[in-house]
């Protein structure tokens, strides 16, 4: 691969998919003005010092003020990954205006992301393809902070949000998590039952979900787009890419690996791609429907030896993997998911599936140069807050499934399953409304055949891009060169 | 304290109480008055409505000519604010004459000319001189907008580039304003309004107590009565200043009670104005209304007749409100401390600044109702000067 | 006793009075007797102070109007050529606005105000607004304003303009009856009969001056004429000055 930071774009387990990276312009004592990339509207932020190492740094708090302040319970952002900032959430807030209208928006970037002393490892450039020198690397930088790296948790995150809730004043607050955000959210329903109204949980990783899992739901997740390419006439004329995706897989030659050309620079450079690299890079495609619409063409081009469009659609995620903290990230991965999970449990997930155990072995390996004490939660108790789930049909990480499965604690629960959905659907269509109305009236089941105009984006079918319709390319070849312009005009 | 209540119980007293009554049974100045102060809030609520509505609910209907040359544009134009209709055929100019907005037209061979990367031109026929048209094309170039960027996007990643480098950098706009400095915009009028209100409100009634009283020859009569002149005028103008204050706190009210169903969150505009931002507005009223009572007063005198006084004062009412309209707009820099003395300016930008939630230094404000109050003062004395021209008198 | 001594008034230019001199004796009724234009309203309104004359002075009660125009108003009632009515206010409290403004409170207030209500027949009319009143109607509320401070001196021009035969009666006979209460009563007329009825002595103005003063009978007999009307015209446009006795000019 041409840039070895791209490593880390498949690295993205939980991200929330509103990549951009944001910055705090002022910072310094409480209630300033400040400004966050992707909000044109000035936010109110708070540092607000927490308790722990003096290392610990002072937490970045920003919150959205609402236009006409009705006295509504705020609705607090939790960002995913592990490792993401809620800051980088703040594009989020257009599509959640009318939630502003009344409700303070509050976004916390936890400690070890973002503007709370972002975790980072700065080994990115010095990636290697060999996972073993990848973990050494990691190590490294774990050596470097081992009592913070110990420190990071969901539990610390939780106490600093009860934290933020009562300095602010907040009596109660609603939470919306998005991807991993939705675990921390979970989790703060349990440990604080009394300080929240209600959940909104968009791409949910449930408590006793071992979400590092992934194989078999980036399985289902392909196999969704095999079956909307399938009845789309025009992509369908792609033919059999899906089988061309497993012969690739199944015959790579480490040794005559394809060099990705770099999607911005567009030089051949830097080492060959490997197997599990290809794996993760079609497995990221699925988190956003857009891309995914490229990925029958892209596959069905890299079969022919043209990997061209798999670079142009690897840059699409540039700018998510620069938004994690990878500290933090291995922080809690390791101390909260990939301890409970056998190798059994791996076997069993990654069969007959084409990713394999690709995603699963980067945090195997990077999880033993980050020696953190596990950190398990207790069984969930039942909660009887309104919770709005919110699934993508064609999620590869959170499928709906997960929703329906391990959240029967959950008394008054809506499901809403955006048909061919991906990864995060909260900015779609019409679901910001949805929202909206479930936050104004949470006991009242919603109306969400809106939902079902969202679909999915139009395939790429060919160099020229999706298929306009019209007088097919087969029919062209029969009629004959039809002028396009129109005469006389 | 004293001194004014002797006053009351006495001559002035009674005199006041006279003007009081008189001014307060008018029937048709209360009406005037009372209309004039209801109607502008009324249809500033009623325009903000309205222009939500227009704003965010309007559809265009947009006529799609040749839609089979290319399906997908026109599942992708569906949506949002654009209502499509795929017609078969049709001359464009009698359908923009009769239901559409707008309309496009693809035409035979559009598909190819895609496919081949001619970039195929499509027609868009629009009225120009119809007030829907510039609506109705932002409405489609929106809807465009977004499926053009999605096959340029696949187009650019189809060749391996990231789409990042068509946009060399990203412009973040950052909003200084606050919710509530966003309605200054929308309640830009306001002061101007409620001042006007004031002038409107007291019209009738100055012009009645002044030029009306001379033309029943009531006048006389008062100027026979051991009163000293000021007296007169000063009891004429408080109850001339009691019609338009009473009239300006109605239209505040009127207005803050409408606030909630004005659609302002919808526009963005936080209600800022508190009770306490009421209750000062309403006091800081209180010298302009005299102001104005006493400057129509002694215009209304000046006039020859009760309708020759009609007619300077509805010229006078427009004057001030023009005037500050033209403050506004010239931009002048209002912000300086002499400014918050002059009467209408420093009123003028007193409101608006409550009305957005802000406060007022307490100083200005008492510093610039002095001024006011002491040109009242002024104006009264000059008035007592003017009740004994003996050309007030009618004819012998 | 109202004092006129050597007033002199002019109107962009036009003399109106031209050094009028003449005394209104007190416990009588003096009639200011001249045509249109003779000077009688200026005149009147130079006495009330609502006019200041250019030269020359008046005195109301031995009161200089110039000086102490308020001390004058407090002891003069004044009934104007017309009545400037209220017409939003009923005439009880028209009555009682005036009485307040010459000070009157209390009790007296209330004996005042019973007072002119029951002296010139005013209780049909008392809780009405005044507003469509008829001529006599309204001259009997004017008259009231003008009496309820009881004031020692009267003016009052042209009084019987316009009333009908009742009013105009009840008039006369107030007015006699305050004469012999001791007011001091000034009125201006051009209706001879009514001065010859009324008036203890007769002032006859002609071009601003006065042409001719004393008791009616005594002016017709100096005068050589039979009757009022045409020793008015005698004096006013005859250019022939009499001295009738009584009032010294």
């Amino acid at each position: 691969m041409a840039r070895t930071r791209q490593i880390f774009t498949w690295l993205a387990a939980l991200f929330a998919g509103l990549c951009s990276a944001a910055h705090v312009v002022a910072g310094g004592a409480a209630a300033e003005t400040c400004y966050l990339d992707g909000w044109g509207n000035p936010l109110h932020c708070y540092r607000l010092p927490v308790e722990g190492k003096p290392e610990t740094p002072r937490l970045a708090v920003m919150v959205a003020p609402a236009v006409h302040d009705s006295g509504e319970e705020p609705l607090y952002l939790l960002a995913g990954g592990p490792g993401q900032a809620a800051s980088d959430l703040a594009p989020l807030l257009n599509a959640f205006k009318p939630i502003n209208r009344e409700r303070d928006i509050v976004m916390v970037d936890r400690r070890g992301s973002g503007r709370s002393g972002a975790f980072h490892c700065g080994i990115e450039d010095q990636l290697s393809l060999d996972l073993d020198v990848f973990a050494r690397k990691l190590a490294r930088c774990y050596l470097q902070r081992p009592e913070f790296a110990e420190s990071l948790s969901s539990r610390q995150t939780v106490e600093d949000l009860e934290m933020v809730r009562l300095r602010l004043g907040h009596e109660q607050i609603a939470l919306w998590g998005g991807s991993w955000g939705t675990r921390t959210a979970l989790l703060y329903q349990q440990w604080y039952p009394e300080s929240v109204s209600e959940l909104v949980l968009d791409a949910v990783a449930p408590i006793d979900t071992k979400v590092f899992l992934t194989a078999r739901a980036a399985e289902e997740a392909l196999r969704t787009l095999e079956r909307d390419c399938a009845s789309d006439p025009a992509c369908a004329r792609l033919g059999d890419w899906r089988g061309r995706l497993d012969e690739m897989l199944d015959n790579w030659d480490a040794g005559r690996a394809p060099v990705l050309p770099d999607p911005l620079t567009g030089k051949l450079s830097g080492e060959p791609m490997a197997r599990w690299e290809f794996a993760n890079a079609i497995r990221t495609v699925l988190y956003d429907p857009g891309a995914a619409a490229q990925l029958p063409y892209a596959i069905t081009q890299a079969h022919q030896g043209n990997l061209q469009p798999l670079a142009g659609l690897s840059g699409l995620f540039l700018q998510a993997a620069e938004s994690m903290s990878m500290g933090l990230t291995f922080s809690v991965a390791c101390a909260e998911e990939l301890n409970r999970i056998s190798a059994a449990e791996v076997a069993a997930d990654s069969r007959g599936t084409f990713l394999g155990t690709a995603f699963f072995d980067l945090f195997k390996h990077g999880c033993r140069g980050w020696p953190v004490k596990e950190k398990p939660y207790s069984t969930p108790e039942p909660r009887e807050h309104p919770v709005l789930l919110i699934s993508g049909e064609a999620d590869p990480i959170t499928p709906p499934r997960y929703a329906e499965v391990e959240l029967g604690y959950l008394a008054n629960r809506q499901h809403l399953i955006v048909a061919s959905g991906g990864h995060i659907n909260s900015a779609r269509g019409c679901i910001p409304g949805l929202i909206a109305s479930f936050l104004a009236d949470p006991a009242e089941a919603l109306d969400t055949t809106c939902s079902g105009q969202i679909g999915r984006p139009p395939f790429m079918v060919a160099d020229y891009g999706p298929d306009i319709g019209g007088v097919s390319p087969q029919d062209v070849e029969a009629v004959g060169k039809v002028s396009g312009k129109e005469a006389g005009q | 304290m004293n001194r004014l209540a002797s006053i009351l119980r006495g001559p002035g007293g009674a005199l006041l109480y006279k003007e009081f009554l008189e001014a307060w049974r008018d029937r048709r100045a209360l009406w005037m008055a009372i209309c004039f102060s209801l109607m502008f809030p009324v249809m500033l609520a009623a325009g903000s409505v309205f222009m939500l509505k227009k704003h965010t609910e309007e559809d265009t209907r947009l006529a799609l000519l040749g839609a089979a040359h290319a399906p997908l544009l026109e599942d992708r134009l569906r949506g949002g604010s654009l209502k499509v209709d795929a017609l078969d055929g049709g001359d464009p100019a009698a359908l923009l004459a009769g239901d559409y907005d707008i309309v496009l037209s693809v035409q035979d061979g559009f598909a190819e000319g895609y496919r081949n990367f001619e970039a195929p031109p499509l027609y868009l026929y629009i009225d120009s001189s119809s007030s829907a048209a510039v609506r109705a094309q932002r409405h489609l170039q929106e809807r465009l907008g977004v499926f053009r960027q999605l096959v340029v996007q696949q187009r650019v990643i189809a060749r391996g580039v990231a789409p990042q480098l068509l946009a060399p950098w990203h412009l973040e706009v950052r909003d200084v304003s606050t919710p509530s400095r966003r309605g200054a915009m929308l309640l830009a009028m306001v002061p101007g309004l409620l001042i006007l209100t004031l002038f409107v409100a007291s019209l009738a009634t100055s012009v009645d107590t002044s030029a009306g009283e001379r033309e029943r020859l009531s006048l006389e009569t008062l100027l026979l009565q051991p009163l000293p002149a000021w007296q007169v005028i000063l009891a004429k103008t408080l109850a001339v200043a009691s019609m338009g204050w009473a009239g300006a706190l109605l239209a505040l009210v009127a207005l803050v009670s409408l606030m909630p169903l004005m659609p302002l969150a919808e526009l963005g505009i936080q209600q800022a104005t508190t009770a306490s931002g009421v209750l000062t507005m309403g006091l800081l009223l209180l010298p302009l209304a005299l102001l104005v009572a006493v400057v129509q007063i002694l215009l209304a005198l000046r006039s020859r007749s009760f309708k020759d006084a009609q007619t300077q004062l509805s010229i006078l009412q427009v004057a001030p409100v023009v005037l500050l309209m033209m403050l506004d707009m010239s931009r002048a820099e209002l912000g300086g401390f002499l400014w918050q003395l002059v009467p209408l300016v420093g009123q003028q930008q007193w409101l608006k600044a409550l009305l957005v939630g802000e406060t007022v230094p307490l100083m200005t404000l008492l510093a610039g109702s002095g001024a006011t109050l002491l040109l009242v003062a002024v104006a009264i004395r000059f008035g007592a000067t003017a009740l004994q021209r003996e050309s007030l008198l009618s004819a012998a | 006793m109202i004092e006129v001594d050597a007033i002199s008034k002019e109107f962009a230019g036009r003399p109106v009075l031209r050094d009028l001199d003449f005394r209104v004796p007190d416990g009588r009724i003096t009639a200011l007797l001249g045509a249109n234009g003779a000077g009688k309203t200026s005149c009147l309104r130079i006495i009330a102070g609502l006019l200041r004359p250019d030269a020359g002075t008046v005195r109301v009660g031995g009161i200089d109007v110039a000086r102490d125009p308020l001390g004058v108003r407090r002891q003069l009632g004044v009934v104007g050529d017309r009545e400037g009515l209220y017409e939003r206010l009923t005439v009880e409290e028209y009555l009682t606005l005036f009485a307040r403004i010459q000070g009157i409170t209390g009790t007296a207030l209330r004996q005042s105000l019973d007072d002119v209500r029951r002296e010139l027949e005013l209780e049909p009319l008392w809780k009405r607004r005044t507003r469509g009143f008829s001529q006599g109607e309204r001259m009997k509320v004017s008259l009231a304003r003008a009496l309820v401070h009881r004031p020692q001196h009267l003016i009052l021009d042209e009084p019987t303009r316009g009333l009908d035969v009742l009013a105009a009666r009840l008039l006369r006979r107030t007015l006699l009856r305050l004469r012999d209460a001791g007011t001091t009563i000034l009125f201006s007329s051009h209706v001879m009969s009514e001065v010859l009825e009324l008036s203890d002595t007769v002032l006859v103005m002609a071009a601003g001056r006065v042409v001719g003063s004393g008791a009616p009978q005594a002016l017709m007999r100096e005068a050589g004429c039979s009757n009022l009307e045409d020793t008015f015209v005698a004096l006013a446009y005859g250019e022939r000055r009499v001295q009738g006795g009584g009032v010294p000019a």
